[in-house]
């Protein structure tokens, strides 16, 4: 089940609340495992069991190594052996058919692909299981001796299939105890309704732009407009896809009594790569800083282990975007820029203007979309070729694309700004109270229109 | 946030969601919808193979989203938001001033040259001259009205493509049409909220066929032809109304032009010969209008009258509902044949049955995306 369907807005999640609310606080955990568990096997019924799998060998995982706390080469052993079921996990059901597929190309060597489906959300459980284990060793988070317990945080289904990555520390306490407030329950909704319709409103506009300009490639029309257009479009298209549906489980979390942390702070108004990673998915950024490039030796092992690190987290993390060559580059694209970023540019970036600064940014960050959203490297390098000058400048297309979608593109760039929440912060409190109700009911209703409508609505983030 | 203020917006938020959750439970389940002209989904049968699969969960989902309440309101609420926020293509039609013209995409798989093909090799397996006319949509005719800049596949490149085909001798209906592209007179030629051709452009195609056919000089002017007399209906919302929610247009009228006394009209729907009518007029009072002409799809439809001349197979698609009633009037028989429900040869059906000449006639949107033709090389 997605957020963005009717299935979910009008079955599940009343039903689920209703049922929340009416249980006694201590069985709440209980009825968030279930109906959490109920979320996950809607779309993959046979995978609840992987699920169960998870919970049972991270549980106890988590338990030995609070057990063997004192022999630190057996508990250090258990944190390991967690670690590396989770990435079998994950390396099983997300890279086999990838490995595969390479290794078949070496000669006299033939692995089968299994083409098995990939389970929801299987690249965001196993890195938060990780993290538990790895916060149990290192102190920084209670052992869970109650299997319900760490079955709903495992299962939550508000950041169950597309994050964010919540790392069990953060809600430690609140899986023990927590309360709703009425205040907790109103803002919580409201985040759940504007990530509702930054995905099916804005995100879904921008998908249908970077398809047409997709298409315009595949019948060999696309120009140097027409290319600029899609790598923007498909750049608004995942923030506001991504954001938007991090906006949802935050709100979701809130209504629930979880305070997960944010995920986006507004990437696109970055000044640097670095910058931008670090206001960019920002838990699943913060998790390889903690439980991989600290533990590597971050920046503090001199400059050629740093550049070792970089490198490795950065394949790292394009490979998790998934199993194919383009998100490894993709990835190391990003790795490389960083090393310069670091290495070269540091002086230089500091006497640049903060325009300038926003412009390379964007355009290092936009050029990256381009080899994280064509799959096949050829198209890919076919079509940033025509971006830089390769084909046409324009053509009739893209004046009629441009027209269509002027408004929607203004929308998506201003709403990718603070633009808006300071605006807000703007009206006088008694217009705020007045327009917080009329622009639910606005966000809700067309949502709704658009759902039902349901001519385009993919979901971006099922590979992960 | 004062407590009481937060008790509101969470009161809405409950209510919208709930609220239309209690709906959709109260209303009941409807069949099907006149709008999309398709049954709807109903909820699944359980089973533990269909849970396991994946299917039973989809099921739902299918049902949830088809008994919907409101659903053509939503629809409608989609593409108002849609054009004022400044679109101009609505689900795969363009919005052109007050006539909406369905895009057509790209052919896929070289499907188009594989149908050409097959037309071919039907004109090779009988000795009866083969007709191919290929009626290009209002996309094509009306490319004029196209937002600028907007996209649609070049169908008269194709259809000069087809003209070159060897063994089977053209029909230009684009030329036809391109003529009176421009005419306002009763209905226009193509409906404005449905892809089909109107009468008076049904009319026009007649004569380009009777043209190819070397009977050009039989066809008389669409006055003396248009009786006065018989009913119209001007409640018509097509095809296109219901694609792209744009419910806001005027309706179509449809107009009847051939009388149907002294022609006899047979229908074989279910492998049976069943007296039928040139029109159906129980469809005028449903949303599928357009069925009105020969009551709507069938495999074999076949219309005598004794003061015609020839012997004409049609092999077609539902352009040829509203051109047929004029076809009648040129021909001793007209036997309408359609591959997507007729399963047998054409050849031989039309030895069979002493025709003297065979033509196809398709729409080219649905020329280049159907998969039974390959039928016509049995």
């Amino acid at each position: 089940m997605v957020f963005s369907s009717l299935t979910f807005l009008f079955g599940y999640l009343p039903l689920t609340l209703a049922l929340y609310f009416l249980t006694p606080l201590r069985r709440r955990n209980f009825v968030l495992l279930l109906a959490s568990l109920f979320f996950y096997g809607w779309g993959e019924p046979v995978y609840v069991g992987v699920m169960f799998l998870s919970i049972f060998i991270d549980y106890t995982h988590g338990l030995l190594v609070e057990r063997f706390r004192q022999r630190d080469r057996l508990a250090r052993w258990f944190v390991g052996q967690s670690v590396v079921f989770n990435l079998l996990l994950l390396g099983f059901f997300k890279y086999w058919d990838f490995l595969a597929a390479n290794l078949s190309l070496l000669p006299g060597i033939t692995v089968p692909q299994l083409g098995l489906p990939l389970p929801l959300g299987i690249s965001f459980f196993t890195f938060q299981t990780m993290s538990y284990t790895i916060d149990v060793y290192r102190r920084d988070a209670p052992v869970q001796r109650n299997i319900i317990g760490f079955g709903a945080y495992v299962t939550l289904f508000p950041q169950l299939i597309a994050g964010p990555i919540v790392k069990y520390k953060t809600v430690a306490a609140e899986l023990v105890h927590r309360t709703v407030t009425s205040r907790d329950f109103a803002e919580g909704a409201c985040r759940f309704t504007a990530g509702l319709a930054k995905k099916v409103l804005l995100a879904n506009a921008a998908g249908a732009l970077w398809e047409s300009c997709q298409a315009s490639q595949n019948a060999g029309a696309l120009t140097v407009a027409g290319g600029w257009t899609g790598l923007f479009a498909f750049g608004l298209q995942i923030y506001f896809d991504f954001s938007g549906y991090s906006d949802m489980a935050i709100g979701l979390g809130r209504i629930l009594g979880f305070r997960f942390d944010e995920n986006f702070d507004h990437p696109y108004l970055s000044t640097s790569v670095g910058e931008f990673w670090r206001r960019w998915h920002m838990s699943l950024t913060s998790w390889f800083r903690e439980y991989l490039y600290f533990p590597l030796g971050g920046s503090r092992a001199g400059s050629a282990k740093t550049l070792r690190n970089l490198l490795i987290v950065w394949f790292c993390t394009g490979f998790w975007h998934g199993a194919s060559w383009n998100f490894v580059l993709w990835g190391l694209y990003f790795g490389l820029w960083l090393i310069l970023e670091r290495f070269v540019f540091r002086d230089l970036l500091a006497r640049t203007p903060v325009l300038v600064k926003r412009f390379y940014t964007l355009l290092v960050v936009f050029v990256g979309w381009g080899i994280f959203a064509m799959e096949d490297l050829g198209v890919c390098g076919r079509y940033l070729a025509v971006c830089f000058g390769g084909g046409p400048l324009w053509s009739a297309p893209d004046g009629y694309r441009l027209r269509s979608w002027a408004l929607i593109l203004l929308l998506l760039a201003l709403g990718s700004t603070t633009l808006a929440a300071d605006l807000w912060k703007k009206i006088p409190e008694r217009g705020r109270k007045v327009l917080a109700p009329v622009l639910m009911a606005l966000g809700l209703v067309v949502s709704t229109a658009y759902l039902v409508d349901g001519s385009y609505n993919p979901f971006l983030y099922f590979r992960f | 946030m004062t407590t009481r203020y937060s008790r509101f917006l969470s009161a809405c938020f409950c209510v919208f969601l709930g609220g239309l959750l209690a709906w959709h439970l109260l209303l009941p389940d409807r069949d099907r919808s006149d709008v999309e002209n398709r049954t709807l989904a109903q909820f699944p049968e359980f089973s533990w193979e269909d849970l396991k699969d994946g299917s039973f969960t989809k099921g739902v989902e299918e049902y949830f989203a088809d008994q919907f309440p409101l659903r053509d309101q939503w629809t409608g609420l989609k593409a108002r938001t849609e054009q004022l926020l400044g679109k101009r293509e609505f689900n795969g039609v363009y919005l052109c001033g007050d006539a909406l013209i369905a895009k057509v995409e790209p052919p896929k798989d070289g499907l188009e040259e594989k149908n050409l093909s097959y037309v071919s090799r039907l004109a090779e397996r009988t000795e009866l001259p083969v007709y191919l006319g290929l009626i290009p949509s209002a996309a094509e005719i009306w490319r004029d009205r196209l937002p600028r800049g907007a996209e649609s596949w070049d169908q008269a490149a194709f259809i000069a493509r087809a003209a070159e085909l060897e063994g089977v001798e053209p029909v230009d209906f684009l030329t036809a049409l391109r003529d009176h592209a421009g005419e306002r007179t009763w209905e226009g030629i193509f409906y404005r909220t449905d892809h089909h051709w109107t009468t008076l452009g049904a009319y026009y195609g007649h004569a380009a066929l009777m043209e190819a056919l070397g009977r050009g000089e039989e066809v008389p002017e669409p006055e003396t032809v248009r009786a006065r007399d018989l009913p119209v209906s001007n409640g018509f919302q097509g095809t296109l109304y219901s694609q792209s929610g744009i419910h806001w247009l005027e309706p179509d009228s449809i107009e009847f032009w051939v009388e149907e006394s002294g022609l006899t009209v047979t229908s074989w729907r279910d492998g049976t010969p069943k007296e039928a009518g040139l029109y159906d007029y129980d469809y005028l009072g449903k949303k599928d209008k357009y069925s009105a002409f020969l009551g709507g799809n069938q495999p074999l439809c076949v219309i005598q009258n004794p003061e015609g001349e020839g012997k004409l197979l049609v092999i077609r698609d539902s352009y040829a509902d509203s051109l047929a009633p004029f076809l009648a009037l040129r021909f001793e028989e007209v036997h309408l044949l359609d591959p997507r429900y007729y399963r047998y040869s054409a050849a031989k059906y039309a030895e069979d049955n002493g025709l003297d000449a065979i033509a196809v006639v398709y729409s080219v949107p649905n020329f280049i995306t159907d998969r039974n033709l390959v039928l016509l090389t049995q």
